[in-house]
């Protein structure tokens, strides 16, 4: 058996050892034709290839040639993609094995990966709790170690928030540094391909390797890929703001107790750290709530049984019946939710009182973000997530309790910012993360930044 | 901002598409409701006069348009092996009759 084919089987066994433990985070296997496939791209391939025998699992709502690309919905169940992403082309070229496809949120939307036609993923370390979402499959399988890393999408957090959940590395790159082609489309003027892994390292090999320009995505920046920096020794030269918006009264306090931590060992570095202020902070999460179903009820008016994913007729009935029955079927309770509210806040009469508004709020936080930039601030530094992973089936019924747990991470969505989650310490047991938000595609900086403090902490360590 | 009435979810449902049924639609109007109160502290911002550009947007406020040449998609597979109904080249769908109601 050559190297590639045996390290090939050994990662088809982790991924079924995941599915047979009911971790619930790959959606596929990897069945041995694609298997043998793989290998035998690798074995043509360049020996020196960046990424050459890694094992990338892809969320489910990215396309892929090996895999069905299903969303987590009836809507697209069994659906096979006539095309793949740009990322995943990119991971494929430089050596990487696509391990299998992960669970999600139904279309990424959800905060828990519970909304899904798969079931819910469990936490890797307490199966009663959630891994968070929507990319609760990718990040639940690096952690549990089957795979070295995973492709996540963000559209209000997705990445960064599950990653804080399960103790594990969360990039949420610049708007535009990663082409969104082929990555089924939410809220078009948010999301981005994001990557999760165990390390800063890792996750910045692949955010390397998938980045840059894409003429067949518009809104990809003309740029080249990232080009990453070695871990600096210290962080004397670099100053870093804590806005005081992320650390409200009502946080938990061990998630307050390792964010404070965590800036003392910056400090401890040699960075300058200072307290700001983005004063429009508590507006994000309402303006996420109008703007991104609102863009998703427009997106989602592609699936109405007509050329691909599922259809529903019924004897005798008319076109206009078999698109509202298709789409009745085929989406979930949260998807739906989103579209009627996407549907409303556009609609004559109110769309001035919800998106103009959302769309003004979501100028003033971008504003808030430039501002603190322009004053000498090179990265801020605040608690990805209020809370650690909360229990499955906790939120589930109350949308507004299920949005507040991204109030940390979508702000740097709404704004374009890179981010990225960094596993901090453990706070009664349970993974706390922190993030870094940077200015626009400063990614390079922004992750040797974070691999100073990744150096620097225990992420073991029980600290409240 | 108002407060939604079921009439106005059902007319939501109806531009969007959706099949919704009483039960479900009974459960949808509170959870909507919820919603847009949460979202109404937007009230506190004022949109007028507020630029209409693309904060999120990176380097520029137009997109660029793509040349106008006829490009083949790149497909590794065929249209009627994703289509519900595909026959000569064609996309197949129900008769239209029932729209002329709209």
């Amino acid at each position: 058996m050559s190297g590639l084919l045996g390290q090939a089987v050994e990662l088809a066994r982790r991924i079924e050892a995941t599915r047979a433990s009911g971790l619930n985070a790959a959606v596929t296997g990897l069945d041995h034709q694609v298997l043998t496939e793989q290998v035998a791209r690798l074995e043509r391939g360049p020996a020196d290839a960046s990424l050459r025998g890694l094992a990338v699992a892809v969320k489910d709502n990215i396309c892929t040639l090996e895999f069905p690309t299903t969303c987590a919905s009836t809507m697209l169940e069994g659906y096979r993609s006539p095309y793949e992403a740009t990322a995943v082309e990119r991971l494929k070229k430089a050596g990487a094995f696509i391990a299998c496809k992960t669970n999600l949120d139904e279309f990424a939307m959800g905060s828990s990966t519970e909304h899904s036609i798969f079931g819910r993923t469990r936490h890797p370390e307490e199966p009663d709790r959630v891994p968070g979402g929507s990319s609760g499959g990718s990040v639940a399988l690096v952690a549990a170690g089957a795979v070295d890393a995973a492709l996540g999408s963000e559209t209000g957090g997705s990445v960064r928030q599950p990653a804080a959940f399960c103790g594990v590395v969360g990039v949420k790159p610049t708007y535009g540094r990663v082409s969104r082609y082929g990555l089924v489309a939410f809220g078009s003027s948010l999301d981005q391909i994001g990557v999760v892994a165990r390390s800063i390292e890792m996750a910045g090999r692949a955010l390397a390797t998938i980045s840059g320009r894409d003429p067949r995505d518009a809104t990809c920046a003309d740029r080249p890929p990232v080009v990453l920096e070695p871990t600096p020794p210290d962080l004397r030269g670099v100053t870093i703001g804590v806005p005081r918006e992320y650390f409200p009264p009502d946080l938990d306090e061990g998630v307050r107790a390792v964010g404070e931590w965590g800036i003392a060992r910056l400090r401890d570095a040699g960075a300058a750290v200072r307290q700001v202020s983005l004063p429009h902070t508590s507006l994000a999460i309402p303006a996420y709530y109008v703007i991104a179903p609102a863009e998703a009820s427009s997106n989602l008016a592609r699936f109405d049984g007509v050329r691909y994913g599922l259809r529903v007729e019924r004897e005798g009935a008319d076109v206009h019946a078999m698109y509202r029955a298709t789409r009745g079927t085929g989406f979930g309770p949260e998807v739906r939710r989103r579209i009627l509210l996407g549907t409303y806040v556009l609609s004559a009469g109110y769309y001035e009182a919800y998106y103009g508004r959302a769309v003004a709020a979501r100028a003033r936080i971008a504003d808030d973000f430039r501002d603190v930039f322009e004053r000498g601030v090179d990265l801020l530094y605040a608690p990805t997530t209020p809370t650690t992973a909360f229990r499955a089936g906790e939120r589930i019924d109350d949308p507004v309790s299920m949005y507040r747990s991204d109030a940390f991470v979508c702000p740097a969505n709404l704004a374009g910012l890179p981010a990225v989650s960094v596993p901090v310490g453990r706070a009664r047991g349970l993974p706390v993360g922190a993030q870094f938000i940077a200015p626009k595609f400063a990614e390079a900086r922004m992750l040797a930044v974070a691999s100073v403090l990744e150096r620097l902490v225990d992420r073991e360590q029980e600290l409240a | 901002m108002t407060d939604v009435t079921r009439a106005e979810i059902e007319r939501m449902a109806n531009l969007a598409r959706l099949d919704i049924d009483d039960e479900t639609l009974s459960g949808l109007v509170p959870q909507i409701r919820r919603i847009l109160e949460f979202v109404s502290r937007l009230d506190a911002i004022d949109a007028d006069g507020d630029r209409l550009e693309h904060p999120w947007l990176s380097e520029r406020t137009i997109l660029p348009l793509r040349r106008d040449e006829v490009r083949p998609p790149v497909l590794h597979g065929q249209l009627h092996d994703v289509a519900p109904a595909f026959r000569e080249g064609f996309f197949v769908v129900p008769r239209l009759e029932a729209m002329d109601d709209e």
